[in-house]
This record gives C-alpha cells, sequence and structure tokens, in this order.
C-alpha cells in the first residue's frame, strides 16, 4: 500500500542522530581502485567518499532512509541529483563529525504513471578544528509500484 | 596550464566496468541494492541481467578526470544527475568543457560542464562542476 502523502511529508526536518566518521586507509585505497585510480597523494580521500561517509557517519543507513520512505530493497528507488560543496580538502585518518537530515519532500502523480516521491537529504561535513569541510544534498526518487 | 573559455578537459576512461568492483564497493558503501550484485534482479527489471554500477563510483570516473586535469583538491562544487546507468562490461569516457571562469579573491575557479557517455553515445551522468584553477590567468 502506498504510504499518504501527508505520512511523507512528516519526515521533513527530520534529524539523524549524527556521529563521527574517520576514512581509514583500506577503505580510501579500495574505494579508489574501484574508481580505477591510485589513492590520492598526501592522505587526500577520494572525493567519491563524499556519498558514503556522510550517510553513515550521520547515524543513518542506506536501509534505514529506504525504511523511512516505506520501501525496501527491492523497490525502485533511482538517484535525481549529487550536490557536493568542498570546502576543505577530504582526507583519511581526519576525524569528521556529520550533522544534517531530511530538507524537502515532493510527491508527483500522473496518469498511467507510477506514484514518486521524492526526499532531498543535506548533510554537513565538520572537520576536527570545527569548520565545515563540505555540505552534500542528494535527492532521491521512490518509485510506488503497486503489487 | 592556460586555461580559457571554451577549453576541452582532457577525457579520462574507465575501459571496462566489472562486476568484481561492483561488489567492493557495495560493501564499502554498505549499499544492500541487489541491483549491483543480482543479475536475477536486473533481468527483471530490464536490464538483461547486466549489473547496475553505483551512481557514486559513475561520478568518482569524472572526479578523476577533473583530478588529472587541474590537481587532486581541485574541485570546489560538483552538482550531478544520473539520466541513465552504467552496466556491467560498458566503456565509460568522462569529458567536459570549461563555460565560464570567474575570479574569487586571488583564485579563478572555472564553471565546467561535464559529463559520463558510454560508447554507443549514451550519456550516463551529466553535472556541473566548479573547479579552482592553478594557472597564470
Amino acid at each position: 500500500m502506498i504510504p499518504t502523502e501527508e505520512t511523507m511529508r512528516r519526515l521533513v526536518g527530520h534529524r539523524f542522530p549524527g556521529g563521527q566518521y574517520t576514512i581509514e586507509h583500506w577503505e580510501n585505497f579500495l574505494l579508489s581502485e574501484a574508481t580505477g585510480v591510485e589513492p590520492l597523494p598526501d592522505s587526500l580521500a577520494h572525493p567519491v567518499h563524499l556519498f558514503h561517509v556522510p550517510i553513515n557517519g550521520v547515524g543513518t543507513s542506506i536501509t534505514e532512509l529506504f525504511a523511512l520512505a516505506e520501501v525496501d530493497g527491492s523497490s525502485p528507488v533511482s538517484i535525481d541529483y549529487y550536490d557536493w560543496s568542498i570546502h576543505e580538502p577530504i582526507r583519511e585518518g581526519e576525524t569528521y563529525s556529520l550533522s544534517g537530515g531530511i530538507a524537502a519532500y515532493e510527491r508527483k502523480e500522473s496518469d498511467g504513471r507510477p506514484t514518486v516521491d521524492s526526499f532531498t537529504y543535506e548533510i554537513d561535513v565538520t572537520g576536527e578544528g570545527g569548520d565545515l569541510a563540505a555540505h552534500v544534498a542528494f535527492r532521491w526518487h521512490y518509485w510506488r509500484i503497486e503489487s | 596550464m592556460k586555461v580559457e573559455v571554451g577549453d576541452s578537459i582532457p577525457s579520462w576512461t574507465m575501459e571496462n566496468v566489472t562486476p568484481e568492483r561492483m561488489k567492493t564497493v557495495a560493501a564499502i558503501l554498505r549499499d544492500p541494492t541487489p541491483i549491483h550484485w543480482d543479475r536475477e534482479v536486473t533481468r527483471a527489471i530490464g536490464f538483461e541481467g547486466r549489473l547496475l554500477n553505483q551512481s557514486p563510483i559513475n561520478l568518482g570516473y569524472v572526479v578523476n578526470m577533473l583530478v588529472a586535469w587541474a590537481g587532486p583538491t581541485c574541485i570546489r562544487r560538483i552538482r550531478t544527475e544520473f539520466p541513465v546507468p552504467v552496466l556491467d562490461g560498458d566503456r565509460a569516457t568522462a569529458g567536459g568543457v570549461v563555460k565560464a571562469i570567474e575570479a574569487d579573491g586571488d583564485v579563478r575557479v572555472a564553471e565546467c560542464e561535464v559529463w559520463l557517455d558510454r560508447d554507443d553515445g549514451t550519456r550516463n551522468l551529466r553535472a556541473t562542476a566548479w573547479v579552482t584553477l592553478d594557472d597564470e590567468g
């Protein structure tokens, strides 16, 4: 059953618990290799870490984001956009503090097409010195396919 | 490097998108979505059993291109959309062009239109990137 629009809209303003994340060398090595390159010099982390470090570090997970939107792993979820602002280089070995939540929600309905619920998430990545290192925003589409 | 509006960014190619890398990434990201490792699932949703590459990794190819061009800390902001998935076995090439250059204090920042294309011309990713230039202006 498709959750009501009102139920989904109540999630706007939801704050994740917050937390910390330290990128280990092995993680930077493997993720860099997965993109086809060796790790960057001077302990720089590959910027692609700005996908999972905010999600896992802020105290949530892909699984929980799906659950909040009331879908499971078999439901179609697509990505609308990522928007990453990088204020300081992200480095392995540095412990980042993460804070953020659900910033926006929209339901789209049209004749003959599945209902789509779109959630925008925003998370701040703060370095050990207290300065904002990065801000990430991303919007995912949850397709409501009734079986 | 002297960068000007209209310059093309040297391309970067992932020669072969492999399922082994997707599985490694799924574990690191703690991404339970079976489209990255279960061919039965991707067969059922119309991808003929080919696995779908993780979107952050597609973006990673574009990042690799920008880093090779302008240095490891060059990216200030990147806003990315993913119209079509990249599949295992694909050859994907990142490209881009400089659309504008503005000064931010003593630093020049290039606004770049960037993308990731499959060999058949399908555009898998399109993005706008703002990149710090370490050049003579």
